[in-house]
């Protein structure tokens, strides 16, 4: 017994010491490191795709060459969500990443909590910086703002349109040179596009789609441009006679006409449908252009999503953030970095290889973007459309307000319950949880 | 009699199709993983045969780098737990000391506690440590086991007083016993709660993901993550099927040699 104890005092000892060494050491470490470069700590998702994750690690060793003062570390972070779980994780434990791209509409909770820091002053300071700011397209631009202030610059970013079958509509008697313009175009096209094994269109209602989708259609059927929700993201207006209608129109599609699928389709199914000719008109990414365009068996086309009181559709996507309390020669270092990774040719050739839409003005006279247009004509849609777009439902505690509002689409969908009431009951909760920004 | 070959026959057919349920997805997933990319979904592949898939993957990701992480993370984090939940499970069994039910409850405890609660605690307590970004970092919350102190104490009170003493009447002392008395006898559970530890180590991808960062110290999932989670656009199915399949094949593979000790093992467990 008194054997025992011994030892395990002595184990007990010995871990201890152990620790103490090791925290020791790493301390030490850290210390010879602020002799060298600066070190800078860069945490990106990765949603598109395995070669996305080599890209980003060439872009910041090109960086990292330009610039022997400054070292950039890639780290990749999982999805969107890992992202914030492992940014949060970081700061708690005093180890905050410098700079990360992380989802525009993250971007209250950012600013709220305390992770993201205002880039104004950054931006005043280099001596190009408001032309920087202005070259970004307006459409993508407009979320970066919280209070007036910007907090981060666009770099991943996306629009939804419409893909259409060209041969499915000259089957069925439709000009396939003149796509759908309006919501009633559309109805009416879908109802000739049907047959026993093609529905007329589809649309992903998967929660963390239907809301992007849901966003755009409301865009569409509102007279004077006015959102799902107020521009400071305290207040949400989900059950406005508009959106109701617009969401009453989505049913509507699905159990009064049957020109799409009933039930709930997957985002990631969509493309494939399309392409196994399933269903002659989607609602998808400006980012499946290179999927569809590559795997596409018949003629295809590409619209704006077609408007109801006037055109829209919400923008989506990730931006650059430079976290909250680091040293000024640290923000300085990651102002650096995002300049490089946003520069205009850098920019055109991102969203070629990544199929995200190019974030600025100046991309769209490069050589790079030009002959893209020219090769995959169906890809400038999504250009000409940013003009019309704005960004997707986004608030304070913003995951929260998605779920809520997913969740209730959702019943909507299934017959649980009326759209009007569907609505009324997500608007109930989410000004809930608004109601401490207030 | 009759009855008796009926029920039989009806057991039987049932395993099959059981078995044929449990086995589809991986059916699906090898010939995914080994045929041409196509955009029509079916369960048997439909185009040619292909390296291209497995081979674009283990480019596209340093995987040899974080099987290597991933093995010795794994096994090192088992020999650990082996040796403190065996003195652990000893002590609340057999010793008598003050406090041991009090002990055994907060150890207890434990089990409920779902290990995604415990990250950032954990991390903070790492990060005083100077250990976030390392292997150890990882390791560390997992060396001690209350899944597996639960399993052996139940298994080392089974054994007989009087076999322990007959052992220390023979001239053993306390390590001699648990090596030659008590640890045979509950080998069944050491099996069992190996193959918990291992495939949940195997399998574990937030807390890697958010302890590490560089791709030196990452593991296994990490890299599957960068395929599965990418879903903005379209899902990659013959990518991400390819990196299941490289990750999934060690243990498929340990699975499927040692199925008969596994099985005897969970019967002899408990655990089902």
């Amino acid at each position: 017994m008194k054997k025992i104890k011994k030892y395990l005092a002595l184990m007990l000892v010995g871990v201890l010491g152990a620790t103490t060494f090791l925290a020791g050491c790493s301390k030490e470490k850290k210390k010879e490191e602020s002799n060298g470069p600066l070190h800078l700590t860069f945490y990106y998702p990765v949603n598109v795709g395995g070669d996305t994750a080599k890209i980003i690690e060439g872009l910041c060793a090109e960086f990292n060459e330009e610039n022997p003062d400054i070292v950039v570390e890639p780290i990749y972070t999982g999805n969107y969500d890992d992202t914030v779980t492992k940014i949060q994780t970081a700061i708690q434990g005093g180890t905050p990443p410098d700079v990360f791209v992380n989802l525009a509409t993250q971007r209250f909770t950012m600013a709220d909590t305390g992770m993201a820091m205002p880039l104004d002053d950054l931006i005043a300071s280099d001596e190009d910086g408001k032309e920087f700011i202005q070259d970004f397209l307006p459409g993508f631009m407009e979320d970066s703002y919280v209070d007036g202030k910007i907090y981060s610059i666009p770099f991943q970013r996306s629009t939804e349109i419409m893909y259409y079958n060209k041969e499915l509509f000259k089957k069925a008697g439709l000009d396939p040179e003149k796509p759908p313009t309006t919501w009633d175009e559309m109805l009416e096209y879908a109802k000739k596009l049907t047959t026993d094994d093609c529905k007329g269109v589809g649309l992903a209602l998967n929660s963390g789609s239907a809301q992007w989708t849901f966003t755009g259609f409301c865009l569409e059927n509102s007279k004077d441009g006015k959102m799902l929700m107020s521009e400071d993201g305290k207040k949400v207006y989900f059950d406005t006679p508009e959106n109701v209608e617009a969401l009453q129109f989505w049913i509507d599609l699905q159990n009064k006409h049957k020109v799409m699928a009933e039930g709930i389709v997957q985002w990631t199914d969509l493309p494939t449908q399309f392409l196994a000719q399933e269903v002659a008109m989607i609602y998808h990414t400006t980012g499946n252009m290179a999927n569809i365009n590559s795997n596409a068996e018949f003629e295809f086309g590409t619209c704006f999503m077609p408007g109801n009181k006037q055109l829209g559709a919400a923008t989506g996507g990730g931006n650059f953030f430079i976290a909250n309390g680091i040293s000024e020669e640290r923000q300085q270092a990651a102002w650096k970095f995002i300049r490089f990774m946003t520069e205009t040719e850098r920019a055109a050739q991102w969203s070629l290889d990544t199929g995200y839409v190019p974030t600025r003005q100046s991309c769209f006279d490069t050589d790079i973007i030009k002959k893209y247009y020219e090769d995959v004509p169906q890809a400038k849609v999504a250009y000409e459309q940013i003009e019309y777009a704005k960004p997707e439902l986004t608030t304070y505690n913003a995951a929260e307000i998605w779920r809520i509002l997913n969740d209730n689409i959702q019943a909507a969908v299934v017959g649980d319950v009326s759209v009007e009431e569907a609505l009324k009951n997500a608007q109930k909760e989410a000004e809930e949880v608004l109601a401490e920004y207030q | 009699m009759y009855q008796r070959k009926v029920k039989k026959i009806l057991i039987t057919v049932m395993s099959i199709l059981l078995a044929i349920v449990m086995l589809a997805p991986l059916i699906w997933l090898v010939g995914t993983a080994f045929s041409e990319p196509t955009f029509n979904m079916s369960f048997l592949p439909t185009t040619k045969f292909t390296l291209d898939n497995i081979k674009y993957v283990w480019e596209a990701i340093p995987f040899g780098k974080y099987y290597i992480n991933t093995i010795t993370l794994v096994v090192v984090t088992f020999c650990v737990q082996f040796i403190t939940s065996t003195l652990a499970g000893y002590a609340l069994a057999v010793l008598d000391f003050k406090g041991k039910t009090l002990i055994f409850a907060i150890i207890f405890m434990q089990i409920i506690i779902p290990n995604d609660v415990l990250i950032t605690p954990n991390y903070m307590t790492l990060s005083d440590l100077g250990l976030i970004d390392t292997k150890l970092g990882i390791m560390l919350p997992f060396f001690g086991s209350a899944l597996a102190i639960f399993l052996l104490r139940q298994h080392f009170k089974t054994v007989p007083k009087a076999l322990a003493e007959a052992a220390r009447l023979d001239g053993a002392n306390t390590w001699q016993t648990i090596w030659r008395v008590y640890m045979p006898t509950a080998k069944p559970a050491y099996l069992s709660f190996a193959v918990i530890s291992v495939s949940y180590h195997w399998n574990n991808y937030l807390w890697p993901l958010i302890v590490t960062n560089a791709p030196e110290n990452r593991t296994l999932t990490v890299g599957l993550a960068i395929f599965a989670k990418s879903k903005e656009a379209n899902m990659q199915w013959a990518n991400v099927c390819a990196a299941t399949f490289i990750i999934i094949l060690p243990l498929l593979l340990a699975f499927f040699i040692l199925q008969r000790q596994f099985m005897e093992s969970f019967v002899g467990a408990g655990i089902k």
